[in-house]
């Protein structure tokens, strides 16, 4: 069995039912989404402002906020690692109870 | 034909704070030999750290901050390597010799073909202080060491709910 | 002539329609990969058009609105994964699995279905790479988690989807 070809073949794209541009539009043209302009001007304010508070920031500040980031990212690692070989052994353990 | 061994499984237990032991998880030469290399060390100020990034307003970090909040550390050592024979099956039992008589089996899964896995709970009467896995599989040696109290039924429901940002305003952001 | 994503800008609604025929495939099959369910695919692939029509004045270029696409289906997936952890099944998927188990090969569908068990992370990154064939660096960008996180969560999906299929066969 060569897993990433069958993955592939099986994940092939398809195409919608067919009419699926026509029902979007369908909901478009009946109202149903307005479109909205980017708010890029009070984006430009807020960036302004913040950059203005900023100005006495450390770097040490940024520093701690990376650290703080990565030692997140780090627990998560761990703990989606250990859940998994937790959830391995525990579904072994139910499948040899399931045969006995 | 897989033989397997299944000896004890723990359910929920609440945590006293404890002492545990950490485990030496140096094995040198390892990481030269292999292909990626996962490399974990939280001590308890780190640990606090990290806690302050978890969102107070999602359920699921919520629930992780609260689970790593009186741990003392988290270590994690995960070798994969790009073809078989790579690593000594023996440094499964070099790590289980450092384990004190407090330290019980929860589960020991043998594989001849796929995995073996070791889960030890260090124990302070009922409470559970401290957990190692050790994975052992032809191509990946895997060493995870908990310190402090923690809630094993909820560890192994983790798998899976974290590692995607909710979605947010991250929406349309440039790949570039 | 102008593209037709500029003309989409500019409120051309054919334009549009011709945006979603171009990208309609990819997105309702990154939804379909992800729940193994027709309808909820459709679902989530007419509201993606439909955000994606409210939000084309922050695409500007083709290659963004791929990403963007992408990026939106994805994490809809994941968000609805979350919300709905049991859901109905319409009759109509039913019959069309009556129709697929002899138009399909089993195996295919057997490795739909093992994919819809994954952890929602797994599941998306797995389909990102094998339906877009999408590389790890490509993928962290789509849902915003690290380089490493990624190719574990691959490493593993792998590792699960191995095991389910070998039970099988």
């Amino acid at each position: 069995m060569n897993l990433e070809n069958d993955l592939k073949r099986a994940l092939r794209r398809e195409s919608p039912p067919p009419g699926f541009a026509g029902r979007v539009m369908q909901r478009i043209e009946h109202g149903e989404v307005q479109r909205t302009r980017p708010a890029w001007w009070r984006a430009a304010a807020a960036s302004v402002a913040l950059a203005a508070l900023l100005g006495g920031y450390t770097a040490h500040r940024v520093v701690e906020q990376r650290r703080g980031e990565q030692a997140k990212e780090q627990v998560l690692e761990a703990m989606r690692i250990a859940s998994e070989k937790m959830r391995y052994a525990q579904e072994e353990a139910r499948s040899i109870g399931s045969h006995d | 034909m897989r033989k397997l061994v299944i000896s004890t499984v723990l359910a929920l237990l609440c945590a006293v704070p404890a002492s545990a032991q950490k485990i030496n998880l140096d094995f040198p030469g390892l990481a030269d030999r292999a292909e990626e290399v996962v490399d974990i060390t939280l001590d308890a100020s780190m640990l606090r750290m990290a806690a302050k990034f978890f969102s107070n307003k999602n359920a699921d970090e919520r629930a992780l901050r609260e689970m790593i909040g009186g741990l003392e550390g988290i270590y994690v050592r995960s070798y994969e390597f790009a073809k078989e024979g790579e690593y000594d099956r023996a440094l499964v039992d070099r790590i289980k010799t450092q384990l004190g008589a407090s330290w019980k089996p929860l589960v020991t899964v043998r594989s001849k073909k796929r995995e073996n896995v070791n889960i030890y709970a260090n124990m302070v009467g009922e409470k559970v202080t401290g957990l190692v896995i050790i994975s052992a599989e032809p191509r990946e040696f895997t060493v995870v060491n908990i310190n402090g109290p923690i809630d094993i039924e909820r560890l192994s429901e983790l798998e899976g709910q974290f590692g995607i940002p909710e979605f947010s305003s991250k929406e349309g952001k440039r790949h570039d | 002539m102008p593209d037709a994503l500029s003309r989409a800008k500019s409120g051309d609604h054919d334009a549009f329609a011709e945006l979603i025929e171009r990208h309609e495939g990819m997105v309702f099959s990154l939804a379909y990969h992800f729940f193994n369910d027709r309808s909820r695919a459709e679902e989530t692939a007419q509201d993606v058009f439909l955000q994606l029509y409210r939000s084309l004045g922050t695409i500007d270029s083709d290659a963004h609105l791929l990403f963007w696409l992408r990026q939106v289906t994805t994490r809809r997936c994941i968000d609805q994964a979350r919300r709905v952890k049991l859901r109905a099944v319409s009759l109509e998927d039913v019959e069309l699995r009556a129709t697929e188990k002899w138009a399909d090969p089993f195996l295919d569908r057997l490795i739909r279905e093992s994919i819809e068990t994954l952890p929602d992370a797994q599941r998306a990154v797995v389909t990102l790479r094998y339906q877009e064939d999408l590389d790890p660096s490509e993928i962290c960008r789509i849902v915003g988690m690290p380089v490493n996180t990624v190719k574990s969560h691959l490493h593993r999906a792998l590792q699960a989807l191995r095991r389910k299929l070998e039970k099988h066969s």
